[in-house]
């Protein structure tokens, strides 16, 4: 059981390397501290990319971005180029964009329809279903027995979609979806399954780079409200006028939860996070559709559905109820990554409605947002200060909200309480960590117990 | 992309010209200056001014590059950009302390009639450069294209829209009007 990744059949790995030793040096999140060697050390950059990136169910795509056969996104998983492609019959496939003859880039276009992926080098043709159909000067390879069925684009490991979002693995050994998100889909819900219709992405996707260690972002969303208070004061001010929500005044009515790394930090205010973006529409769009989710879900998701919360999908693909900004932070290296951003509504609410949305997020969660505009310089050089030798071996202070574990609220997953918290940052690092040090899927401790089924 | 753009290219007099020219540079310099509420007093109360993001795409999928109902980096009314220049104006403003400075160069002035009197189609080139605290430096290119109103001896801008030529932006963020 706990072996190294079998290969797959084309794709011939070397050996998993020699992971780096006495990580578990590198943390004790009992005590809340942790090393800053995780942001900045390119050998265990490197692991990453094999044990967390080509192995976890990645976020690569939703659903209404390809809605018709041949319909295809250009993604990543951690830095491996993929494309993502509506079929025929309706299912997704995704292949890695590159050619399997000298290995250049397939695709070039972000997105869009294709019958065929043609490659510019030697014009190998491949199906919408990754097959290689023919190329150009074919007898030249007939004459030398080239096996066209062999040589099709490389697929991802296993892709499958919940409530809309489709993830992809790179490992054939992962567990399926459900069990990766395990009882964490309760509380996607609240966001992706509050309205009958579902959600769409709207509006395409505007990207960025940043500076920084791609752990810094995924941490902040996944249970950091801490620091709106206080790095979002201006961006607060400008769009409604006051400052953040004393949200550390009120634990009673607000939750840490997390599941297999993945987090989410809310209160119960219903709109917290949608009133920032200053538009009345939307206030009135979902204090309307609060009791009809409530009737749906129950009143406690009804109440997280544009609430003071913030969300992270281990690993690195967040998202902001109220604010409806959806975004995957690529790892570009130790020191960088790409942001990738959408903006998700209902695709039953009306279109007046999910116009103000697609305006507002990018007027607060884009690089030219008044909020964003100041999460990069700290996340920038919460990385960069790590280059001081001596700096990068001060720990790190990771431990608020010690005993806080909740075990009597008959919430699924691990319940903390008070959203100002690192509960679910300790979580995620442990996750992090199990993953580090497991050389495959079988080795990785099970610590959270599903109560939901995992056939979703 | 916008109904101006397909009006007739019909030159203005000198003068018009060098008035227009003017105007464009010292609205350069008030937003190297950081004086936002001056700036924001060139804006016509109908503004529209937008910035929409680049997308790959091939030659033959007629959706091109950008598109109003996509993504964008600003998409702004004046309600908005005030909205913009009060966050600059916050002391909380974090990452505008110490301040950034900015280099907004602006050439290849060109200035047609609009379709009223008194409106005019005006294009521009813009390198803009930032630089802040120590090596942060980042560097903006690309093109504008303007409706101009005459307002008194002065102008002001009734719509803007901007397109830079990256479409992954290479910086952490866009602080700075363009
Ligand atoms: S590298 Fe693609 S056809 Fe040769
Ligand atoms: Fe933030």
């Amino acid at each position: 059981m706990c072996n190294a990744n079998d290969t797959q059949p084309r794709l011939k790995r070397r050996p998993v390397g020699r992971s780096v030793e006495h990580l578990e040096q590198l943390m004790d999140l009992e005590h809340g501290r942790m090393s800053r060697d995780v942001f900045w050390d390119r050998d265990i950059y490197e692991q990453e990319l094999e044990r967390i990136f080509a192995r976890c169910w990645l976020f690569v795509a939703h659903e209404s971005q390809i809605p018709k056969a041949g319909d295809y996104v250009s993604t990543y998983m951690g830095e491996d180029n993929v494309l993502i492609v509506r079929q025929k019959d309706g299912s997704v496939r995704g292949f890695l964009n590159t050619c399997p003859h000298r290995g250049n880039k397939v695709c070039f276009a972000d997105l869009g329809n294709a019958r065929q992926f043609v490659c510019n080098y030697h014009g190998w043709a491949f199906g919408i279903d990754g097959a290689l159909k023919g190329m150009h000067a074919s007898s030249a390879y007939e004459e030398s027995g080239l096996d066209k069925s062999a040589h099709g684009l490389h697929p991802v490991a296993q892709i499958d979609s919940y409530r809309g979002l489709i993830f992809a693995t790179l490992d054939p050994q992962a567990p399926s979806l459900a069990e990766y998100l395990g009882d964490f889909r309760y509380y996607l819900d609240a966001i992706f399954d509050m309205d009958e219709g579902g959600t769409e992405f709207i509006g395409g996707c505007v990207k960025s780079v940043i500076q920084c260690n791609w752990k810094f972002a995924s941490e902040n969303f996944v249970g950091d409200i801490l620091h709106a208070g206080w790095t979002h004061d201006s961006g607060a001010k400008a769009m409604v006028g006051g400052p953040v929500a004393e949200v550390h005044k009120f634990p009673e009515q607000s939750y840490h939860v997390n599941f297999n790394g993945h987090g989410w930090e809310f209160n119960q205010d219903i709109v917290g996070n949608a009133a920032t973006l200053g538009d009345k529409e939307i206030m009135k769009y979902l204090y309307v559709l609060q009791p009809k989710v409530a009737e749906r879900l129950g009143e406690l998701r009804s109440k997280m559905i544009g609430a003071i919360s913030s969300c992270t999908l281990f690993p690195n693909s967040s998202f902001l109820p109220g604010q409806n900004t959806f975004r995957t932070w690529h790892p570009r290296g130790p020191g960088a990554i790409e942001l990738h951003t959408w903006t998700f509504v209902n695709r039953n609410a009306p279109q007046a409605v999910k116009d103000a949305w697609r305006k507002g997020t990018m007027m607060t969660f884009s690089p030219s947002g008044v909020f964003e505009m100041d999460d990069g310089e700290n996340w920038e050089y919460s990385t960069r200060t790590n280059s001081g030798f001596v700096t990068r071996q001060q720990d790190l202070y990771l431990g608020l909200g010690h005993e806080t574990r909740l075990t009597d609220t008959g919430l699924p997953g691990n319940v903390y309480r008070g959203q100002i918290n690192e509960a679910n940052q300790r979580a995620f690092y442990q996750r992090w960590f199990d993953l580090m040090e497991a050389p495959s899927w079988g080795c990785v401790p099970q610590r959270d117990v599903a109560t939901m089924e995992v056939k979703a | 992309m916008s109904a101006v753009a397909r009006l007739p290219e019909i030159p203005v007099d000198a003068e018009t010209q060098r008035r227009i020219e003017q105007f464009l540079y010292r609205e350069a310099r008030l937003l190297d200056d950081e004086r936002w509420d001056d700036w924001l007093a060139l804006m016509a109360e109908d503004i529209h001014y937008w910035m929409p993001t680049m997308e790959n795409r091939r030659r033959a999928d007629k959706l091109g590059a950008y598109a109003l109902d996509r993504g964008a980096l600003y998409n702004d009314n004046r309600l908005d950009l005030t909205r913009r220049v009060s966050r600059f104006k916050q002391p909380s403003a974090w990452a505008e302390d110490p301040p950034t400075r900015h280099a907004h160069v602006i050439s290849g002035v060109e200035v047609y009639q609009g379709e009223r009197t008194g409106e005019y189609v005006v294009h521009s080139s813009f390198v803009n450069y930032r630089s802040r605290v120590e090596r942060d430096n980042d560097l903006l290119v690309g093109r504008r294209e303007d409706l101009l109103r005459a307002v008194g001896d002065s102008f002001q801008i009734v719509r803007r829209k901007i397109l830079m030529t990256q479409s992954v932006l290479m910086a952490k963020n866009l602080n700075t009007f363009l």
